[in-house]
């Protein structure tokens, strides 16, 4: 126990007032006169001076009371947490929110933030309960409000650094939750962390109920260094039967001083195949290309590397490199098409190379259920599929994942034995060739075939002019992707099984319209082959805490995954085995750790093997600090006041932790109680004396 | 006790009927041979006429013829004369101090009053026997001498009127002193609280014994003095010399019981061993009470003597 105002103590000192009181007290003035003193000097002055106590609960009760008093006025405190809860009881809620962001391993920070969660833990009283939330991107409590200290000692203790990036946003607020609903009036959140600015954007809108303490305790470091892989790009070209591929890194140095002569050093597949020594300015960046490699029908699996720093996890950079992907295309025309009417569609496919798309033009009649065997997408070039087994195939190409683009031209007559594909039904073509022509009045650009044109100067879809135009009547309005400013239905679409449908109003030539003119024509054709076929673009590398959609990624390799039968199973790059179950046509799997993941198809006839990389989130390379008590006051309402440079675990200073613990309220309080049992009984006594 | 207005003789207030009646059918007499000059009732220091026989002593010429005792002649042929013991009158002195000790009162009256009733009851009661009175009285020193007479109760008892307490006490210099006052063998009537040692008071008081006189000691003492029945912590003053002294009585009382329980025990015990009559009286207790018990007690001393 400690004192703020200790001179105060000598006030104790005055405990012989209420002794003389209680001696002397109202005979203290009267004067007795007697004969002669001379047998009452004889005395022994011990035995005169201290006389007997004649009423023992009297003076201890004033004694007491003037100790408390005096006690109170020297405003005492404990510096121990233990005897703190032992001396009021009642308790405390105390949330320890321990960072666990892979900044925390730099240096000896996650050491340093262990052990003052592990003070913490250990200051508390028997009844004090505690709650530990880990807290990276995500925060997760364990037990709440627990009074077993030794499991909060033990989460502690194992707990390890992770992969991911500081947010203090969702570990405040579950703090918030847990002391919000605690009915201990002493309620504090300690954040032990590096508090990295990057972690706190200040509008999480999370504030502390009032009487809730936030103490932030920092273990971040002074001074920091730290150089950083900050990506990786590719560079592509064609070569032979494969891509020729130089890869660039660019690194970030992070800190204050020149990082000099740092080997920066290529893996591919396990195997160093080049180094670069560079300089990176402090605060600056430097990008090091390597010589161009290839990559051929296989995955390639490559790690950029740097030397070591204090902060190890963004000293690698993981990537994986599969060649290109085609996308089929069969362009099915009408037996009597109109001249170059597929010409706009070929000669856009035949660009681009994320993906390549492969084309072939098909009469309807020269259709057969064999055309459609190895087809990621099936355009119906104004024309309608034959109502005959060829139709029935093509439903079942959709109905397997295929897709179907129906383009309603001047000559297409979707017959009743058609099979049913489209998502509604067409007239006889509008002509609006007297007027300006229509123009796409409405897009809905949340769909994946709009969604690139959504940006601002990212193509303007409403330039094309459409004079003609089949006024389509779909059968649900949900399925509606784009609308022409007179209301009628552009483009529509839906799935069908595990395929998609998409009915296309007008012409992709220039015959009713001047969309193939325009320079949208060659990304919106891209955007809805890429949309009915499934593609996806091919992933180099993943971030730490992404979710990754395990059938997608399949599907970009043309692999499609069959539920109950090509159940994944990862291999994470610690080497465990994670079973993934193929339920659902989106099989979503969480990349927990830095490196690569192993994908393979268990239950199908052949393996196919696949390689995720995945790396830290670089957002936390940043070490840059924002002041904790900043952030404090920000939750806490009430602005803190650390001497700058107090860069680790702050202790509260002696008056704060007197006015926390307020024990002169309570002592207070016993005095006056003291007194006030002193007045009555001595009241009784007088009354008993007098009679 | 009660006082009565005597407004022809100061001091006669002491006399208290109430007191000489309780006492009317004693006699004060001296324990010891005393000097006197007419017949009376104590035992002379000569042979005289009295009905007590004391000796034979052969006739010297001058000799009383009518003392020659005949039958002796008769049987022995020689001249004898009868000596009888002579009774005398005494010199009957109250020595009274007067310090300030004496004004002390718990209550009732206080130890010089009651001194004074004693004085003044004694001399009375002494002048009635036809002893000659008189009265000294002292603090530190000796403030008013009546020499003894017959003729001197009426002064006595003005003297005693007049007598007030105010200054410090001393005994041993004007009891001292007053040795050289009483050269006639008699009565001495010591009255004072005795504030002092044992010893300087028997030193002081033992001279008048080596002088043959009579020495009554009357050790007057306030109730307050001998129970201490003060409770509360309070100053206590010494009457006397004026010192202050912080005391908790409850604490002391027994000891102060013991010391004064001692202190006039040894006094008695050491007055006794020189022949001196001592007396505690107790202010609370009525004076004919004390004082018949003090000289039926004294009358029955002398008889068994």
């Amino acid at each position: 126990m400690a004192f703020l105002a200790p001179l105060l103590l000598l006030g104790l000192a005055a405990l012989a007032v209420p002794v003389l009181v209680h001696l002397i007290h109202r005979e203290r003035d009267q004067l007795i006169q007697f004969p002669s003193l001379m047998f009452l000097e004889r005395v022994p002055y011990r035995s005169m001076r201290r006389q007997k106590i004649r009423h023992w609960p009297l003076f201890l009760l004033r004694c007491a009371a003037f100790i408390l008093l005096v006690l109170a006025f020297a405003r005492p405190f404990f510096t121990s947490a233990t005897a703190v809860a032992g001396a009021l009881g009642g308790g405390r809620e105390i949330v320890v929110l321990l960072d666990q962001s892979y900044s925390m391993a730099y240096g000896d920070r996650w050491a340093r933030a262990q052990a003052a969660a592990l003070r913490e833990i250990d200051a508390l009283g028997a009844d004090d309960r505690a709650t530990l939330i880990l807290f990276a991107r995500n925060a997760e409590a364990g037990a709440r409000s627990s009074i077993d200290h030794a499991s909060v000692r033990s989460a502690i203790t194992r707990a390890e650094v992770g992969v991911e990036v500081t947010r203090f946003g969702p570990a405040l607020k579950l703090a918030e939750g847990i002391l919000d609903v605690s009915e201990v009036s002493d309620r504090e959140a300690i954040l032990i962390s590096d508090f990295q600015k990057n972690g706190w954007a200040g509008d999480e809108g999370i504030a502390f109920a009032e009487g809730v303490v936030l103490r932030p305790i920092s273990v971040a470091d002074a001074d920091t260094s730290n150089l950083s892989i900050a990506s990786v790009s590719f560079e592509r070209e064609p070569f032979s039967a494969g891509e020729q591929v130089t890869a660039s890194a660019r690194l970030v140095n992070l800190g204050t001083n020149d990082a000099t002569r740092v080997p920066v050093t290529l893996e591919l597949d396990g195997r160093e195949v080049a180094t670069r020594s560079v300089e990176v300015e402090a605060t600056g960046t430097a990008t090091v290309a390597f010589d161009p490699f290839i990559v051929g029908e296989d995955q390639r699996r490559g790690t950029v590397r740097i030397g070591d720093d204090l902060l190890l996890q963004d000293n690698a950079f993981h990537f994986t490199l599969s060649p290109g992907q085609l996308v089929t295309v069969l362009i099915v025309e009408a037996d009597a098409p109109n001249p170059d009417s597929s010409l706009y569609l070929e000669r856009a496919l035949a660009i681009g190379s994320t993906p390549s798309f492969v084309t072939e033009v098909m009469a309807v009649s020269d259709l057969t259920a064999d055309a459609l065997v190895g087809r990621s997408v099936v355009i119906l070039n104004d024309t309608a599929p034959p109502a005959s087994a060829v139709g029935d195939a093509l439903t079942a190409f959709v109905e397997n994942g295929g897709g179907v683009l129906a383009i309603l031209g001047e000559r297409v007559r979707w017959p009743s034995g058609a099979p049913a594909l489209l998502p509604g039904s067409f007239t006889a073509a509008a002509d609006r060739i007297g007027s300006r022509g229509r123009v796409l009045g409405y897009v809905d650009y949340s769909h994946p075939v709009f969604d690139v044109f959504n940006a601002p100067r990212s193509g303007d879809l409403s330039s094309a002019r459409f004079f003609q135009y089949r006024p389509f009547t779909v059968t649900d309005p949900e399925s509606v992707l784009a609308r022409f400013d007179d209301g009628q239905v552009a483009l529509a679409g839906h799935d069908l099984g595990r395929g998609r449908v998409l009915a296309w109003a007008s012409t992709l030539d220039s015959y009713w319209n001047d969309l193939a003119l325009k320079p949208v024509y060659l990304p919106f054709v891209h955007q809805l082959a890429k949309h009915l076929a499934g593609y996806v673009d091919p992933t180099d590398w993943h971030t730490t805490a992404q979710i990754l959609d395990v059938a997608s990624l399949y599907a970009a390799s043309g692999h499609r995954l069959e539920p109950d039968r090509d159940d994944p199973v990862a291999v994470s790059p610690t080497g465990d085995r994670l079973p993934i179950r193929v339920r659902e046509a989106a099989v979503l799997f969480e990349l927990a750790e830095q490196g690569f993941y192993e994908m393979h198809t268990s239950g199908a006839d052949v393996d196919v093997p696949l390689a995720v990389a995945v790396n830290a989130d670089r957002g936390e390379s940043d070490l840059t600090m924002l002041d904790p008590e900043e952030l404090a006051g920000a939750i806490t309402g009430r602005a803190g006041a650390m001497a700058p440079g107090n860069l680790v675990a702050r202790e509260r200073s002696p008056e704060e932790t007197e006015g926390r613990q307020g024990l002169w309220r309570y002592l207070l309080v016993v005095a006056l109680l003291l007194l006030a049992a002193e007045t009555v009984l001595s009241n009784r006594m007088s009354r008993v004396a007098r009679t | 006790m009660s006082t009565h207005e005597h407004p022809l003789t100061p001091g006669a207030s002491f006399v208290d009927p109430a007191v000489l009646a309780r006492i009317g059918n004693l006699e004060l007499l001296a324990r010891t041979i005393v000097d006197g000059f007419i017949n009376g009732i104590h035992k002379a220091s000569y042979l005289g006429v009295s009905v007590d026989f004391a000796e034979h002593r052969g006739y010297m010429p001058g000799d009383d013829i009518r003392r020659i005792d005949w039958r002796l002649y008769a049987r022995t042929d020689r001249y004898y004369v009868k000596e009888f013991e002579a009774d005398s009158n005494a010199n009957f002195s109250v020595i009274l101090d007067v310090s300030k000790s004496m004004a002390f009162s718990s209550g009732g009256l206080s130890k010089l009053d009651y001194a004074k009733y004693l004085a003044a009851s004694l001399t009375y009661f002494a002048n009635r026997q036809r002893d000659r009175v008189g009265m000294v009285t002292f603090d530190s020193e000796i403030l008013e001498r009546v020499p003894s007479s017959a003729k001197h109760l009426d002064v006595v008892l003005h003297t005693i009127d007049r007598a007030v307490a105010g200054r410090p006490g001393q005994l041993a210099g004007p009891l001292f002193r007053m040795t050289e006052f009483f050269k006639r063998r008699g009565i001495l009537a010591i009255i004072s609280d005795f504030y002092e040692e044992p010893d300087v008071i028997l030193d002081a008081v033992k001279r008048f014994r080596t002088q043959g006189h009579d020495v009554m000691v009357f050790h007057i003492l306030d109730p307050a003095e001998l129970d201490f029945p003060y409770d509360a912590a309070s100053s206590f003053e010494d009457l006397e010399t004026g010192v202050r002294m912080p005391i908790v009585p409850d604490n002391l009382r027994d000891q102060y019981k013991q010391l004064i329980d001692e202190h006039t025990s040894t006094l008695e015990k050491r007055f006794t061993e020189h022949q001196v009559d001592y007396a505690v009286f107790n202010t609370s207790t009525p004076l004919d009470y004390g004082l018949f018990k003090f000289l039926s007690a004294r009358e029955r001393m002398i008889r068994i003597r």
